[in-house]
């Protein structure tokens, strides 16, 4: 179903109540998180026509899971306005290597922030 | 055929025709217009980010606090807000350096921040941060040595980064005031480093 969005004028108490408390993106899951801090993860391959937050630079790329940042709205579904779809977001570590290949420096490293239906287990 | 750029006065005059006819039309409110851009201009930006950066300097529990949890310990100064809802702070070492970037868009800690500079929303920065982040930072006149880890943080989703830039040398007796003075943006960023103090002047007055 899609999500329906306020056309109403934003109001000065409104204005000043956003830029106090923000924008709430938390969201609640049943389901315990897919992965673990210390997993290894591919990022899917995939090529969407629609909007989503998985950069073609990290697709196919082995990383870790460093950490496990709780479950947030899933805004490759939000800017569809096709629901909320909570899910576990992680923090991957990818080796720069991994995604550059051996001309990047062998130390250097590349976190980024991506959800349960960006990754799957290796 | 070239990329021409309109003269800006042109770009002024357009936003002036749609902010008349969006406040005309009931869409917008100019008073929260006002109340917003009075929001950026007079009281959000890095002077809030150097505030948490100076005290995580003199105080080494709220250090502590802040790299486990950034958004309850940002929350303790009360300075979260819009597009810092859920912060990370990631801290420099002499073996570790950290780089904030957006990929997708240009997400960054307006609460903390202020607003993003141009070049943090530039297509070069973007691409090249994550592609090729010691020439970017060469770039910036900052040298990273090859035994010092780069690490690039992709904010892409919606948590937001700030750098806890190391503290400089020849600061030990400043206050925590005097402390927040000295940290820049581009610090907080990962673009640069916070300067020493200036040396006070060798001319006798």
């Amino acid at each position: 179903m899609a999500i329906e969005t306020s056309n109403e004028c934003m109001s000065v108490s409104q204005a000043k109540a956003l830029l106090k408390h923000g924008v709430e993106c938390r969201g609640v899951s049943d389901d315990p998180p897919q992965f673990q801090v210390g997993d290894v993860v591919r990022a899917k391959v995939m090529h969407p026509i629609t909007y989503t937050r998985l950069p073609r630079y990290v697709r196919g790329k082995i990383g870790t899971i460093t950490k496990v940042h709780g479950v947030y709205i899933f805004p490759d579904t939000m800017g569809q306005r096709l629901g909320t779809k909570p899910q576990y977001v992680y923090s991957v570590r990818f080796a720069a290597q991994e995604l550059w290949g051996p001309d990047a420096a062998s130390k250097d490293v590349l976190h980024i922030d991506l959800f349960d239906d960006h990754l799957e287990a290796t | 055929m070239a990329h021409t750029h309109r003269p800006e006065s042109d770009i002024a005059l357009r936003v002036k025709a749609i902010e008349s006819l969006l406040v005309e039309k009931g869409i917008v409110d100019p008073a929260t217009l006002d109340t917003i851009i009075d929001a950026y201009e007079h009281r959000i930006g890095p002077h809030n980010g150097a505030r948490i950066v100076a005290k995580a300097w003199v105080d080494a529990d709220y250090k502590q606090r802040l790299l486990a949890d950034g958004t309850s310990a940002i929350a303790e100064l009360d300075l979260t807000g819009f597009s810092s809802e859920h912060m990370v702070v990631v801290e420099n070492t002499p073996q570790v350096h950290n780089l904030i970037v957006c990929t997708l868009c240009s997400c960054y800690p307006w609460a903390i921040l202020g607003l993003p500079p141009t070049w943090y929303k530039s297509f070069a920065y973007r691409s090249r941060a994550v592609i090729e982040p010691r020439k970017v930072l060469q770039e910036f006149g900052l040298d990273i040595p090859d035994d010092v880890e780069i690490r690039v943080w992709d904010s892409n989703a919606d948590l937001r980064y700030l750098v806890l830039p190391e503290r400089p040398a020849g600061t030990a007796g400043l206050s925590e005031a005097a402390l927040a003075d000295l940290v820049t943006r581009n610090a907080m960023i990962g673009t640069a480093q916070v300067p020493p103090p200036e040396p006070p002047s060798t001319l006798a007055a």
